[in-house]
């Protein structure tokens, strides 16, 4: 959690998307933008980047309200996948609120994703962060493309973690909103726990990502207003 | 990893207006548009208070904005959340599409400029934090480098010292062994030659006793002769006989013959028991493990130093019962050897020499071997069992003796010490366990 302001009845919560490098983490924050409704949220800024990759972080923030008054700003950021900046990736996974693992489905990219699964791993532990307890769900990207692994596969590798896993091609727009959704919702069970959300806000669960994840009519999704 | 409290922000971290826009970037903007005519230019926060204005209304008392004005907004987004408004009041001559599209510039400006202001702190923030960081594990990393180089370099430093300990250590071990194998030799060498000894020495005892016994015979027949020439009537022959046993004392001869036998045999049955000795103190018949009378060992060793032992010395025995000493180690009777030989040595004129032997309380072997030679001084005592260590002249010793007895006993599971003070003799005490140790 960046900040929770009692006084000013204002929480700002942080979600990353992490991964290896190039497996569509900022695509999916693109598509997002592109997939949700436009109340709500800000833009999304990507800052400087180098030949089209992150090297910084992209952010796109979200706004909701609970019934208490209280105000939640959601700030959804991408990491810079690069094996070098992890300094980087550090700075942002920093008081994250909860983590979206974007791993490339394609099969020569098994040891990427299991490098930076353990990567993520070990810089949760750096920053402080209990890998247990911390939201967290799996996307296997790019399932448009030819050469990936099968889905059967990649969810028995994870079926003993217990770690919800999506399919999706971000790129297509399919599974992304799942994701975030998914993300949502374990970051609400997750903060529900210690700020009693439901209790002390009158938040559900529903309203909060319904509210966070507002589809526009085209999107071909349920929506709960 | 704990960061330093002063620059501990989280990327991402709340931006008000005015931490992202500063005066000097917005008055350029607002005077601009000002100069239109305008009566007030203006950005506000969300509650309408205004942050930075410009213009002949800037300074007139009451509500903001001036309600009489013709009034243009535009919203100010930070993130995508709005922040405030830019709010132009129009002059009596202004007109309204121009003061919409004042508004409309001025906003778009404004906007721009927070975006990308925003942007430029969040660059500059996680650069300062990913330094940090860095710095951060770059101490860790220095901290733990020189962690180790002095873990290696004391390591360097020890291996020197541990080097040169080993060494010397195995030149010790080596001399020591050097010296045990010669000594085997040495009673490998006696016993060779006892054994090459006794073969003749048996027969000259055997032929001895034969050669008596022939003599006997001789001697009875020499009788026998006087007593049929002194029956006889011959004189002539009587005389000779008497004059020639004269002139060959045979008398005398006759007299000594037994004294010159036993003197003879008890010689041999002297160098028979000098070799049996010297085959005991050698062990060298003995193979494995061998019961020990230590009692035995100490009068063995006497024996076969008695050549050595100074004329005038006194040695005193208090041998008490003991126990058989089961032990691999025949070469027991060395040490006893080599520590008495050093109290002759100490004191050649007027030695007492106290040998002890008997059971201490918890059943151990203890001999006690108390001279009244001049003592060992305090810093000598140390280091007497070192091999090589010898207070005589040179050539006076090879300083191995107590080396050895050391070696001996301690391979017994034994223990030896000395108690001396300068001037008031030495004693040598060894223990050794009933039962031994194999070695």
């Amino acid at each position: 959690m960046i900040e929770y302001d009692q006084d000013e009845k204002k929480m700002v919560l942080k979600l990353v998307y992490y991964g290896p490098a190039l497996s569509g983490k900022t695509t999916n924050l693109l598509r997002l933008h592109d997939l949700l409704d436009q109340d709500g949220r800000g833009g999304l800024m990507v800052l400087d980047t180098s030949n089209e990759r992150t090297i910084y972080f992209d952010l796109l923030p979200f706004f909701l309200k609970a019934p208490s008054g209280l105000k939640i700003k959601v700030k959804v950021f991408t990491v810079p996948g690069q094996v070098k900046h992890d300094a980087m990736r550090k700075a942002v996974l920093q008081r994250a609120d909860g983590v979206a693992f974007i791993a490339d489905s394609q099969v020569r990219e098994n040891l990427n994703n299991a490098t930076s699964f353990e990567n993520l791993e070990r810089n949760l532990a750096l920053v402080g962060m209990d890998v247990e307890k911390t939201p967290l769900v799996i996307q296997y990207n790019k399932r448009d493309l030819s050469g990936v692994s099968a889905e059967s596969e990649i969810r028995g590798v994870w079926a003993s973690t217990g770690i919800p896993v999506f399919m999706a091609s971000a790129l297509e727009g399919r599974g992304v909103v799942e994701t975030f959704r998914c993300l949502a919702e374990a970051t609400y069970r997750s903060l529900d726990a210690r700020y009693a959300l439901e209790a002390g806000h009158g938040l559900s669960a529903a309203s909060f990502v319904s509210q966070l994840v507002r589809c526009e009519h085209n999107s071909g999704l349920q929506e709960s207003s | 990893m704990a960061l330093q409290e002063s620059i501990d922000f989280v990327v991402g971290g709340e931006k008000r207006l005015t931490d992202v826009l500063s005066e000097a970037e917005v008055m350029p903007l607002l005077k601009s548009a000002a100069q239109a005519g305008l009566e007030l230019a203006a950005v506000i926060d969300t509650a309408d208070i205004p942050l930075w204005t410009f213009g002949p209304g800037c300074g007139v008392p009451g509500a903001f904005p001036p309600r009489k004005a013709h009034i243009e907004t535009r919203p100010i987004y930070l993130a995508g959340e709005q922040v405030g408004k830019v709010c132009l009041a129009g002059g009596i001559a202004t007109a309204a599409e121009v003061l919409k599209i004042l508004a409309q510039v001025v906003g778009d400006a404004v906007n721009s400029m927070v975006q990308t202001n925003l942007k430029r702190m969040m660059v500059t923030e996680i650069h300062t934090q990913v330094v940090q960081l860095s710095y951060d594990e770059l101490l860790e990393t220095n901290r733990r480098l020189t962690e180790s180089e002095q873990k290696y370099r004391e390591l360097a430093q020890n291996l020197e010292i541990r080097v040169q300990e080993r060494t010397s250590e195995l030149k010790q071990v080596y001399t020591r062994m050097l010296q045990q194998e010669k000594m085997a030799s040495v009673g490998q060498l006696a016993a060779g030659m006892a054994h090459e000894i006794n073969n003749p020495l048996s027969f000259i005892l055997s032929n001895l006793k034969s050669l008596e016994k022939y003599v006997d015979r001789f001697v009875e027949l020499v009788n026998f002769y006087e007593e049929q020439t002194g029956g006889s009537g011959n004189d002539k022959l009587r005389s000779a006989a008497t004059e020639k046993r004269r002139s060959l004392k045979i008398d005398f001869i006759m007299d000594d013959l037994g004294e010159l036998f036993t003197q003879t045999v008890g010689g041999a049955e002297r160098v028979k028991k000098i070799v049996a000795d010297l085959r005991g103190f050698s062990h060298v018949d003995s193979a494995g493990e061998v019961q020990l009378d230590i009692n035995q060992e100490i009068e063995r060793t006497l024996s076969v130093l008695s050549s050595e032992i100074p004329a005038d010395a006194k040695i005193i025995k208090k041998l008490g019962d003991l126990p058989g000493l089961s032990c691999k180690v025949p070469l027991l009777c060395q040490a006893f050897l080599n520590i008495i030989r050093n109290a002759f040595q100490a004191r050649p004129r007027g030695l007492h020499l106290l040998i002890r032997t008997g059971q201490d309380d918890g059943g151990r072997i203890r001999l006690v071997f108390e001279d009244n030679g001049p003592g060992i001084p305090q810093d000598v005592q140390r280091r007497i069992f070192e091999p090589f260590f010898t207070t005589r002249d040179v050539g006076g010793g090879m300083g191995m003796g107590l080396t050895v007895a050391y070696d001996v006993v301690t391979s017994c599971g034994g223990t030896i010490d000395v108690q001396s003070m300068e001037g008031h003799g030495a004693v040598f005490v060894i223990t050794l366990p009933v039962g031994g140790r194999n070695r």
